[in-house]
């Protein structure tokens, strides 16, 4: 069955790479554009730590900071050095690669709620040391003017082009997360995230792979953040706290653990979902809470591997004929 | 030189001893079994063999490298492999990714090579999979090979596991208990299997209560009791023996 349906995506992913490109032009929103855009790039940030999260079985609660790593890279790097965008782009993602490495090796050795709280406490002191050091980050008012995104001199600089640029990097990295998934990574961070004893006693650094991922994971959140600040301009601390790390982890539970699909799906879900609740912000830790708990409730394994695929599965004719054979069977 | 060799060992948790002063070897080549009553330490003995508590006194020699500090990948990485009293496979992963993952320090690709599916990565990984269904083959899962472990039997759940040990290429296989909770037919089949695991070149070391299984399989068995050693030797010594019959054989039926 999940087989199956993994095959049916595989024959299906075309007709939804042409609905992306389509999509913005047949609905000229310039709104639905920009929120496309913002719902790309936390698709990028949950693709990520559904790696780690999703697959390794490791709790984060301070993926924001490097998504915040990955912008102010780009933004110091951009305002202050000229630094064209397009290296500013990888210099982020190495970035916060190298600081979730020299951070993963001492704090992934806790487990549970241990982990949770080193992860938190992480990106709090993000948060302090960037609004402490004034003269690199700009301290509470943070950084302004940072350039759009430009490729051999072609300029990102319109919501349209924004969109095809997150999407196509969303996609790519999709690609690179699928190819983990099903390489010696992706069967090693399952078997972590099972049993930590069994993976060792078959030769798992299990260390190691939690690492590992964590800094792939650290990365997809580098490059997540260096498009969102060229697509704002600005890159100020209150963008990176607490409840951002929060609606990431909310994301990949919403998705399904051990997808790669869902989070996308969840990212686009709960990006619209907020920009209705707009108006009632300072209420969203509770509003996230109660929706993260209703949709435990209703759908335990994640709208990715209930509602998303089986949506999807039933859209499509082949899987309504198929579903017809099971049936007779 | 014995491939095993586990001297004068001690094993206290909290308020027990689960071993004292234990001493055993077991040489290249035979099937070793180890019997003994409920809590006599038999698990707790794999545990330190295999790297996952270390000793309170005592050494552990494999293959004349002492490891009683090492950590299990290590350990592993010397060649040994283990299953489990309780069966820990991954349920999530197919009964062929199961096998995979025993082979995971056969690949030597990085994380960017796996992401980017560099060409070698896609022939390691063909080669890899053809190896692992080989395994399956062996053991008589190749049907299933699709399945989800945890949509396997508990019997086929345990002879996977000891695929996925075989899977390191190990030199010394820990086997826990594997006939319990298996139909009278499997454990016969399994049986067999250990034996023709053992042919391979695969040393075995067994801890089992299914008398009738060791008694048929074992070259020399080793019996505890309340963590101490209190016999050694082949099977129809131990059968006999008489400390052996008031500790542990009393009233065992042989199946
Ligand atoms: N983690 C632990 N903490 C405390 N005591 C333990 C622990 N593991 C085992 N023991 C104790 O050590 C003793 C030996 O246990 P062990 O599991 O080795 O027995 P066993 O011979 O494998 O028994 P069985 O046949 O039931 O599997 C028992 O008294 C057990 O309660
Ligand atoms: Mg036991």
């Amino acid at each position: 069955m999940v087989e199956r349906i993994r095959r049916e995506f595989r024959k299906r992913d075309l007709c939804y790479l042409g609905a992306l490109l389509l999509l913005p032009l047949i609905w000229p929103d310039p709104h639905l554009h920009h929120l496309l855009v913002l719902a790309g790039i936390y698709a990028i940030l949950a693709l990520g730590l559904s790696l780690f999260l999703g697959y390794a079985g490791q709790i984060s609660l301070g993926h924001a900071a490097f998504f915040g790593i990955g912008a102010y890279t780009t933004a110091i790097l951009t305002t202050r050095y000229s630094v064209p965008t397009f290296v500013a782009f990888w210099a982020s993602a190495a970035t916060a690669a190298v600081i979730a490495y020299l951070i993963g090796r001492p704090i992934l050795k806790l487990k549970g709620y241990f982990l949770a709280l080193a992860t938190l406490g992480f990106g709090e002191i993000f948060l302090v040391m960037v609004r402490e050091s004034r003269s690199l980050t700009g301290g509470v008012s943070g950084i302004f003017g940072i350039p759009w995104f430009s490729l051999a001199g072609f300029s990102f600089d319109t919501y349209l082009k924004q969109y095809y640029l997150i999407w196509g990097v969303l996609l790519g990295l999709l690609l690179f997360a699928k190819n983990l998934v099903r390489s010696k990574v992706g069967r090693a961070s399952l078997a972590v995230a099972t049993s930590e004893d069994a993976a060792s006693t078959v030769g798992i650094k299990v260390a190691q792979v939690k690492v590992g991922v964590f800094v792939v994971s650290a990365a997809f959140a580098g490059f997540a953040g260096s498009l969102f600040a060229c697509v704002m301009s600005t890159a100020s601390p209150e963008a990176f706290g607490l409840s951002l790390s929060i609606l990431i982890v909310m994301m990949v539970i919403v998705g399904g653990m051990g997808n790669l699909y869902g989070p996308i799906v969840a990212a686009i879900f709960l990006t619209w979902l907020l920009d209705i609740l707009g108006g009632y912000q300072e209420y969203s830790l509770p509003i996230y809470g109660v929706i993260l708990i209703l949709l435990l409730i209703f759908f335990p394994e994640g709208i990715g591997t209930r509602l998303g695929i089986r949506l999807m599965y039933l859209i499509s004719y082949r899987g309504r004929k198929k579903k017809r054979e099971e049936v007779q069977l | 030189m014995p491939l095993l060799a586990v001297k004068k060992v001690v094993k206290d948790y909290e308020g027990v001893r689960a071993l004292n002063g234990v001493s055993l070897q077991v040489e290249k080549g035979v099937i070793k079994g180890l019997i003994g009553p409920n809590g006599a330490g038999k698990s707790t003995m794999f545990h330190l063999i295999s790297g996952m508590e270390k000793p309170t006194s005592g050494n552990i020699a494999f293959r004349g490298v002492d490891i009683a500090g090492k950590e299990p990948h290590e350990i592993s990485g010397l060649g040994m492999g283990r299953t489990f009293q309780t069966v820990q496979t991954w349920g999530n992963m197919t009964a062929v990714e199961n096998v995979m993952v025993g082979m995971h320090r056969k690949l030597i690709g990085g994380i960017l090579s796996c992401g980017l599916w560099l060409p070698w990565i896609k022939r390691e990984e063909k080669e890899v999979l053809r190896e692992a269904f080989g395994m399956l083959e062996f053991l008589g899962l190749s049907a299933k090979w699709k399945w989800p472990a945890f949509q396997l039997s508990y019997g086929e759940q345990k002879i996977l596991e000891i695929g996925r040990a075989l899977a390191t290429g190990p030199e010394l296989i820990l086997l826990d208990e594997p006939a319990a909770g298996l139909t009278p037919q499997e454990v016969q089949a399994l049986a067999e299997k250990i034996q023709q695991i053992r042919e391979r070149g695969t040393t075995i070391f067994v801890v089992e209560h299914h008398m009738g299984m060791v008694m048929e399989i074992a070259d020399e068995i080793a019996v505890l009791n309340h963590g101490e050693l209190i016999a050694e030797g082949r099977p129809e010594a131990i059968r006999d023996d008489p400390r052996v019959i008031r500790a542990y054989l009393k009233g065992t039926v042989y199946a």
